[in-house]
């Protein structure tokens, strides 16, 4: 019967649901599956799991195991098999028509199918979470808000990739075609930044690590939701590994009011959609006029984009090529590629290789023209990329990396990082073609590292090479040498490089490995002063003078010194074999640790850390250090002190090139 | 009933209605006759609320078709190609069409299976013959107890005696409860029996379109034979064919036929017999020549 609320009708309904509860089914058993039946068998089984042992209540264990069950990928995969099989007449000229010849509107076909999959798609997740529910009553666990909020996520995210769904399935008159475009939707944004990304670390100066540091964005729902919307939990463990704290959070109810939002804007686009569709284009590619020449141009620019990027890219590798040259032949590839893509998407989308006419060939033109237009303004850097540099109000932190690592967290000390960057850039016309112009000089790469207030990363490194070499050029010393005196000031690499309590601290450790040559085993033996005679105090004592003979060391310009021709600290022909680490440890003062800051690695801590364990390698330049370990008896003879390259000769390393 | 005013059709490039017009009385069967690719399944579509036209008005009782709802319940539609939901039986499609159409008669239904014994309802629609989906096509649409059926090559695939039931069930509907039946085929053999009047289209138009009596006296054919050559004919005898076998000439007249009847036997012929045309002759002679090139005969 037809219901007289014109958008619903419930023989199409119940139609509906006898094709699709199946989808609905196999949903509730594999959601059964994941969450009830493991939590009961959990349950029975609770002192026998780690999560007893470590201290872990029955709630906190639900807690954490629902933060880890995964929901979002759950949904966007029922969300499209719901609305393909519903919306199946869409793609079928026989039932499209007749379905359409039916006494009923498309607003009724459009929202009793929108209803049905909703209904089909989301009891599952009630009934789950209910039995959730139920379970959780009889074993006394209060993880009540989880449970449920959990489902939010479920309903939010089936309701988000229905509407998409939805949307999708009116743009082509073609299932897999739909489906096809399901997937870009959801991926779009962060599709079209790899591609950005992708070219930018190939062409741009300074960008070469451009496709690290990808953060997924809103746009990209199924990426996105996973990670922000969910029960988070943090736990923090004693040295026995007993939880001392646990905590838990229901993460991004913000962002679900949005994607609720969000959705509802595409259930109404689609609908529109629906109702302008003409239906004579089943089994076109595209079935929407305007989406067309969107396609056709989107994918010919993002693909001809990143091609022309790896086409210059795989000539660069094969032979270093000047800026310029590498960025006109990424032009002439990007329009030639572009031009073919053109005519492809044409084909695609007229369902005919027959499309070379006049009209389309002077759209082809105007698209080759915007195309090189868009990137002559990449090339001239108009959007900023290359000449980026973040605003100091904005800066949280900013690091540099080359030979070590140091972040700068003081006001002044990022102004003046700014300032070493920016002057950097104004000579850049000379420093990007550095690896053409100083192919014979040894070097490395220089990174800025900019951590913003927002989350976001600023990331640039560059080719830099020896400046003591002769060859190098006035311009390219005035635009690195600064960098290099800061970096190698003394105080600063005991503030960055030792750390932060580098003047107020004991040293608790040192260690300093010898080698002597054995000629029955011709090899070397290796050994180290542990000094368990000595009492703590005096082993503090001993560890101390070293350690002053550390410091005057950096002050002398021996130790921890950046040098752009250094590729790799086992080149160096001084540099010893021999083993040199100490610990730094202040029990007042938490250690701030730049390596770990500036990759991003503070998660893996948990709670401060005092102490430090730093290592370093010597040279025999490091006379302070070489005659303090003597004095204190980490070492007795100078014949235990051997260099890499000495260690190489004798060991015969040196002698053939080794053949991989 | 249906009124066809000036519809405009494209399909990108392709005009496949060109400012079509064609009126459907109520209680008629109108036979829609045109050769392949004239445009008889767009504009059966555009009835049916399945395309819109790009211009022009398609109304049925003055009321637009395009999704109207409420006008679709009162009309039923056997397109060329039928469509049937997969797993569903005969049962269910029933079940289907009667929360579709207010007015669908169960015991009808039931009443016209039973004279299909060859169907079995509980089998899925989808497998059973061609010829048999039609035949649950038109229980269904039959049952649905419409004013109007719109009907796109509907007796394709089936067998001689089923065609003639599905036919009588059909008449027999028009003459009990005034069903218009709006009817495209190219079977015009068939159709000469059952309509009543008959759209001739071609190219996206509709050239002819009149009573089957008044097409079949519009045009005639006449055998004449003379003694000696064939004198000529009369200016306002508007000859459309002249064929001669020995000295027997047929010659396809346009126009009323009892003039030309008169004219020629001021000629004193040896012989002249003034025979009908049946549809499919008209429909030859009409859309005759070269890729039916329409000569100059449009009334």
């Amino acid at each position: 019967m037809q219901s007289k609320t014109s958008f619903f009708s419930l023989v199409l309904f119940k139609k509906n649901i006898s094709r699709t509860w199946i989808v609905g089914l196999l949903e509730f058993i594999l959601l059964t599956i994941i969450m009830p039946i493991d939590f009961i068998i959990s349950m029975a089984h609770f002192d026998d799991y780690w999560y007893a042992e470590s201290g872990y209540t029955k709630t906190a264990m639900w807690y954490e195991s629902i933060s880890y069950k995964p929901i979002v990928p759950f949904t966007f995969v029922v969300a499209i098999l719901l609305a393909g099989i519903t919306l199946w007449y869409l793609f079928f000229k026989r039932d499209n028509y007749m379905m359409h010849a039916f006494p009923v509107s498309r607003k009724s076909l459009y929202f009793t199918s929108f209803i049905s999959c909703s209904i089909v798609g989301l009891l599952p997740l009630i009934l789950n979470a209910i039995v959730l529910t139920v379970i959780a009553v009889a074993e006394q666990v209060h993880a009540f808000d989880a449970i449920w909020y959990y489902t939010l996520v479920g309903v939010v995210s089936t309701e988000l990739f229905l509407s998409i769904a939805f949307f999708s399935l009116m743009t082509s008159g073609q299932i897999v075609t739909a489906i096809v475009f399901y997937f870009i939707f959801n991926f779009l944004y962060t599709l079209i930044e790899i591609a950005f990304r992708l070219t930018a670390s190939l062409l741009l100066f300074g960008m070469s690590e451009s496709l690290s540091g990808l953060t997924y964005n809103m746009a990209s729902p199924i990426l996105f939701m996973g990670s922000n919307c969910k029960v988070s939990t943090y736990t923090t463990y004693d040295d026995l590994g007993q939880i001392k704290t646990f905590t838990h959070n229901l993460d991004g109810a913000g962002y679900l009011l949005i994607y609720a939002v969000v959705a509802i804007v595409f259930i109404a686009i689609a609908y529109l959609l629906y109702k302008a569709k003409k239906l004579e284009t089943v089994h076109d590619f595209i079935s929407v006029s305007f989406l067309k020449p969107v396609f056709s141009v989107g994918i010919s620019f993002f693909v001809s984009m990143v091609a022309g990027a790896f086409v210059a890219g795989l000539v660069d590798s094969a032979h270093y090529l000047r800026y310029s040259t590498r960025f006109a032949i990424a032009i002439i590839s990007t329009l030639v590629i572009g031009c073919i893509i053109f005519y492809a998407t044409q084909m695609m989308i007229e369902k005919t290789i027959r499309v070379f006419s006049a009209k389309k060939f002077g759209f082809m033109i105007c698209y080759t023209l915007a195309a090189f237009v868009a990137m002559l303004l990449m090339r001239t850097d108009v959007f900023k990329l290359e000449n980026k540099v973040p605003d100091a109000e904005d800066i949280a932190w900013v690091g540099i990396q080359s030979n070590y690592t140091m972040v700068f967290t003081d006001e002044e000390e990022i102004y003046s990082v700014r300032e070493l960057h920016k002057n950097f850039l104004a000579d850049k016309k000379e420093l990007r073609d550095v690896n053409v112009i100083y192919q014979d000089v040894p070097g490395s790469t220089i990174s800025f590292k900019y951590k913003l207030k927002n989350g976001k990363v600023v990331l640039r490194t560059y080719s830099v090479v020896d400046t003591n070499s002769e060859e190098v050029s006035d311009t390219y010393l005035s635009a690195t040498e600064p960098i290099l005196d800061y970096l190698n000031y003394p105080a600063r690499i005991k503030e960055h490089i030792i750390g932060n309590i580098w003047n107020n601290c004991d040293i608790t450790d040192m260690t300093f490995s010898t080698y002597t040559y054995d000629e029955k085993i011709q090899d070397f033996h290796s050994s180290m002063e542990s000094f368990d005679y000595l009492t703590e105090k005096e082993k503090l004592a001993k560890n101390k003078k070293v350690y002053e003979a550390v410091l005057k060391d950096i002050d002398e310009g021996k130790l921890f010194i950046t040098d752009f021709g250094m590729e790799s600290f086992y080149d160096e022909d001084d540099v010893l074999y021999n083993d040199f680490s100490f610990v730094v440890y202040n029990s007042e003062v938490p250690y701030f640790s730049d390596e770990e800051t500036y990759w991003d690695y503070g998660w893996a801590e948990n709670g401060a850390t005092y102490e430090r364990s730093i290592y370093t390698m010597l040279t025999r330049d490091c006379t302070n250090i070489l005659h303090a370990l003597k004095a204190e008896g980490f070492y007795e003879d100078d014949n235990q002190i051997i260099t890499i390259s000495e260690y190489n000769d004798i060991m015969g390393y040196n002698d053939d090139p080794i053949i991989y | 009933m249906i009124e066809v005013n000036n519809v405009t059709k494209k399909f990108g490039d392709f005009v496949a209605l060109d400012n079509l017009n064609m009126h459907v009385e109520r209680g008629a069967i109108y036979g829609l006759v045109g050769p392949n690719g004239a445009g008889k399944s767009t504009i059966i579509r555009h009835l049916c609320g399945v395309y819109k036209q790009d211009s022009g008005t398609v109304t049925i009782d003055g009321q637009s078709v395009y999704e109207n709802e409420q006008l679709k319940q009162r009309f039923a539609v056997i397109p060329d190609e039928i469509f049937y939901f997969t797993q569903a039986n005969t049962l269910d499609m029933m079940k289907f069409y009667k929360g579709m159409y207010p007015k669908f008669d169960e015991a009808l239904f039931k009443k016209i299976l039973d004279c299909f014994p060859a169907i079995n309802p509980k089998k899925m629609v989808r497998t059973l013959s061609k010829g048999m989906q039609k035949q649950v096509a038109f229980m269904l649409s039959i049952a649905s107890r419409p004013e109007l059926m719109i009907l796109d090559e509907p007796v394709d695939g089936l067998d001689p005696v089923m065609r003639r039931q599905i036919w009588s069930l059909i008449m027999s509907d028009v003459a009990e409860n005034g069903l218009t039946v709006l009817v495209s085929s190219h079977n015009l053999r068939e159709l000469e029996d059952v309509c009543d009047h008959v759209g001739i289209m071609n190219n996206g138009k509709i050239l002819i379109e009149r009573s089957l009596d008044e097409l079949q006296t519009s045009i005639t054919k006449i055998q004449i034979a003379f003694d000696g050559d064939m004198p000529a004919l009369p200016d306002n005898i508007k000859v459309l064919k002249s064929i001669t076998t020995g000295r027997v000439h047929t010659i396809i007249v346009k126009g009323e036929p009892g003039a030309a009847e008169k004219a020629i036997g001021t000629m004193n012929p040896l012989l002249m017999d003034v025979l009908p045309l049946t549809l499919e002759e008209i429909f030859i002679y009409e859309l005759g020549g070269e890729n039916y090139a329409v000569k100059d005969i449009i009334f």
